[in-house]
């Protein structure tokens, strides 16, 4: 994680700095914001990394002279191998988001289609 | 249903062969290879829609005179244009990563895989009503343009319902985007297999992560302002009406905020592909790996800067900055050039179809490139904006580059994912008819954007030097059009007479080829040590390994 997180907090660095000349040029709020806001993306990440990866002992996928033999047989938890949920969940979005063009009706159909796809998709993602 | 994933305890029995899917378990199969595969041929599907679109622009413009309605014409280059941007070069290098990471990193699958499947589905919902936008909507179909700039896009001078369901559309395909986004990133980050450092990734997975960090940038930016445009047209909202506070040029801003960064995202994901390609068939390591990493990660951080180089002639942004920061990502797409170029010198170049495909994409790109830098000069710009060389310049990368890289990768890849080779002869020809006819299509565009013609006209008059480039352009389109037409016929006889491809049929670097073709379940029965980027060369070389 040590350079995913170097990546991560120089394009922060980055973004501030562009945005702060970008200001200081422009006095424009539109891009100067926008640029502030891409720091925040990288930012976030590398905070998340910087609390559960930075300050841990190395990783053999960080350890250049690991072999395979090191990681092999670990546990990497429960995988999915089919769900039918996020059809049912992109219909119930579509429904709901054309309530906005077609009227209200259609959240009669869209609301409900949404509420259970994404119950049953969390139910599916607990079993 | 779930099953437990584990990391790989090596094993002397051969890998089983991989399970065939039904039609319901392809479509609900959350295994990342299947979901490649089906972001790959929907990507594949709406790349043939757009195509035929673009055979009736060409149509159209063959000679002077009309064919078409105003709005007809302008409904057409409006979803052409979106369909080939986010539906299908996108989305394609996305189905790539989702087939090719894992494999390219040791790993199992994508972190999450429901999630994965939810992106695909959004991708396609979105899709679906994009095309419905064009085509099947009351009162109007979506006609502003791929950039539905407002007013144009307004209620007002677009009532019907279809500018409507392209933002609804256009906005799941950037949510799909989004989770796209964090899956690939969360997989890369942590689930490589042991020795896999950050630093012996292979070259398309880099991208890929940087490709996924600008997605992470650049989307939400433009759902706000796509958000905002339904809601002045739907709620009687005034976020882009002068009239009523707003101000349209910020618009303008949010959607080329996510507009450039996005012809990075169209365009990183074939770097690394051809990257893949070139040292391959050159029997030689890639040129300065660390180099391009850096280019890599420098052409995505200063491609969020160059925005407002798409405004230029609005007056209302500081022209110096953005032409500064254009001019500067020449200088590591630059490296890159010598990265390629270094990997070939010197080289026993194996002439394949790949290959071909990827020295195309150099050829063509640089164009581009170098057409992009004219357009970074603002005085320029002035000249030659919304004109048919920016129409030219934009293909030039887009096709030239992006479309002849997602043709490499299918030759180069199909063996991998199909176990079955391509016909090598056939693709020369495919590979000759589209380079061709490519370059007759579009290098008659800069010649008619110098002399003045601006784009989306639906007509243009006689005998004012439009004519002969226009007639040309529109044959370059025939002879492109019989290249797609010959790769789905090399495509159908590839998969109908199968030659089998071995697992390696072409002496690959990437953990990809350590593995069996098509990859198993959970992609890998042993897992060879990781010792540098080039994990299956030194898997056949143990000679050669550092």
């Amino acid at each position: 994680m040590r350079t995913a997180t170097k990546l991560l907090i120089g394009l922060s660095v980055f973004g501030v700095t562009v945005g702060t000349v970008y200001w200081f040029v422009t006095y424009e709020w539109t891009g100067s914001v926008l640029l502030w806001s891409f720091s925040l993306t990288p930012l976030i990440v590398a905070l998340f990394a910087l609390k559960h990866g930075w300050m841990r002992a190395a990783e053999p996928e960080d350890d250049p002279s690991a072999s395979s033999a090191t990681l092999a047989g670990e546990d990497l938890g429960a995988f999915p191998t089919a769900t039918a949920w996020p059809e049912f969940l992109v219909l119930g979005v579509i429904a709901t988001g054309a309530s906005l063009i077609y009227g209200l009706i259609m959240l009669v159909v869209g609301v409900p289609l949404l509420a259970w796809a994404v119950i049953g998709l969390a139910r599916e993602s607990r079993s | 249903m779930t099953t437990t994933a584990g990391r790989v305890v090596p094993s002397p029995e051969p890998a089983p062969p991989a399970h065939r899917l039904g039609p319901v378990e392809r479509l609900t199969s959350t295994d990342h290879k299947n979901i490649g595969v089906l972001y790959c041929v929907t990507a594949f599907l709406f790349f043939l829609v757009g195509g035929a679109l673009a055979g009736v622009i060409r149509l159209e413009l063959a000679e002077p005179g009309r064919i078409l309605a105003n709005e007809t014409y302008n409904g057409l280059f409006t979803i052409h244009g979106t369909v080939m941007i986010f539906l299908f070069v996108a989305p394609f290098g996305a189905g790539l990563a989702n087939y090719f990471v894992p494999l390219q990193i040791g790993a199992p699958d994508m972190a999450f895989p429901r999630l994965n499947l939810l992106s695909y589905w959004f991708f396609a919902g979105g899709g679906a009503l994009i095309l419905l936008s064009g085509f099947a909507s009351a009162g109007g179909g979506a006609a502003m343009g791929w950039t539905a700039y407002p007013p144009l896009s307004g209620l007002a001078h677009s009532p019907g319902v279809g500018p409507d369901l392209w933002i609804l559309g256009l906005a799941m395909v950037a949510v799909s985007s989004l989770m796209t986004a964090v899956n690939l990133l969360t997989t890369v980050f942590l689930m490589r297999t042991a020795a896999m450092t950050m630093w012996r990734l292979p070259i398309f997975t880099w991208n890929m992560v940087v490709v996924a960090i600008l997605g992470l940038v650049a989307f939400p930016p433009a759902v706000a302002g796509l958000s905002l445009l339904l809601i002045d047209r739907r709620l009687g909202g005034h976020a882009f009406d002068p009239l009523g506070g707003g101000d349209p040029a910020i618009y303008q801003h949010l959607f080329w905020f996510l507009g450039h960064p996005e012809v990075y995202i169209l365009i990183l994901p074939f770097f690394g592909v051809i990257t893949e390609i070139i040292p391959v068939f050159s029997r030689k390591p890639l040129f300065g790996y660390t180099g391009f990493v850096m280019a890599t990660v420098a052409i995505g951080a200063l491609s969020v800067g160059v925005w407002a180089h798409h405004m230029f002639v609005t007056g209302v942004v500081d022209n110096p900055f953005f032409a500064a920061m254009t001019l500067l990502i020449a200088v590591p797409t630059g490296v890159k050039f010598f990265n390629w170029t270094g990997s070939m010198w010197g080289g026993r170049i194996w002439f394949t179809t790949p290959m071909l495909f990827a020295i195309g994409f150099l050829l063509n790109f640089l164009i581009g490139g170098v057409t992009g830098i004219l357009l970074a000069a603002p005085a320029l710009d002035y000249q030659l904006s919304d004109s048919y060389f920016v129409v030219a310049h934009f293909h030039y990368t887009m096709v030239g580059g992006a479309v002849f890289g997602i043709f490499a990768a299918i030759y180069f890849w199909f063996p991998k994912v199909t176990g079955a080779m391509l016909r090598e002869k056939l693709g020369r020809i495919v590979f000759g008819l589209l380079f061709v006819g490519f370059n007759v299509t579009f290098w008659p565009q800069f010649v008619l954007g110098q002399r003045g013609l601006p784009r989306r006209y639906v007509d243009y008059p006689p005998d004012v030097g439009f004519d002969a480039p226009n007639l040309v352009s529109s044959l370059g389109y025939v002879v492109m059009a019989a290249g797609v037409i010959a790769f789905l016929v090399d495509v159908w006889i590839s998969l109908r007479t199968r030659v089998p491809a071995g697992d390696d049929p072409w002496g690959g670097y990437s953990l990809e080829w350590a593995t069996t073709s098509p990859p198993p379940e959970q992609n890998f029965v042993s897992m060879p040590p990781i010792r540098s980027e080039r994990p299956a060369f030194d898997l056949r070389h143990p000679e050669a390994r550092p």
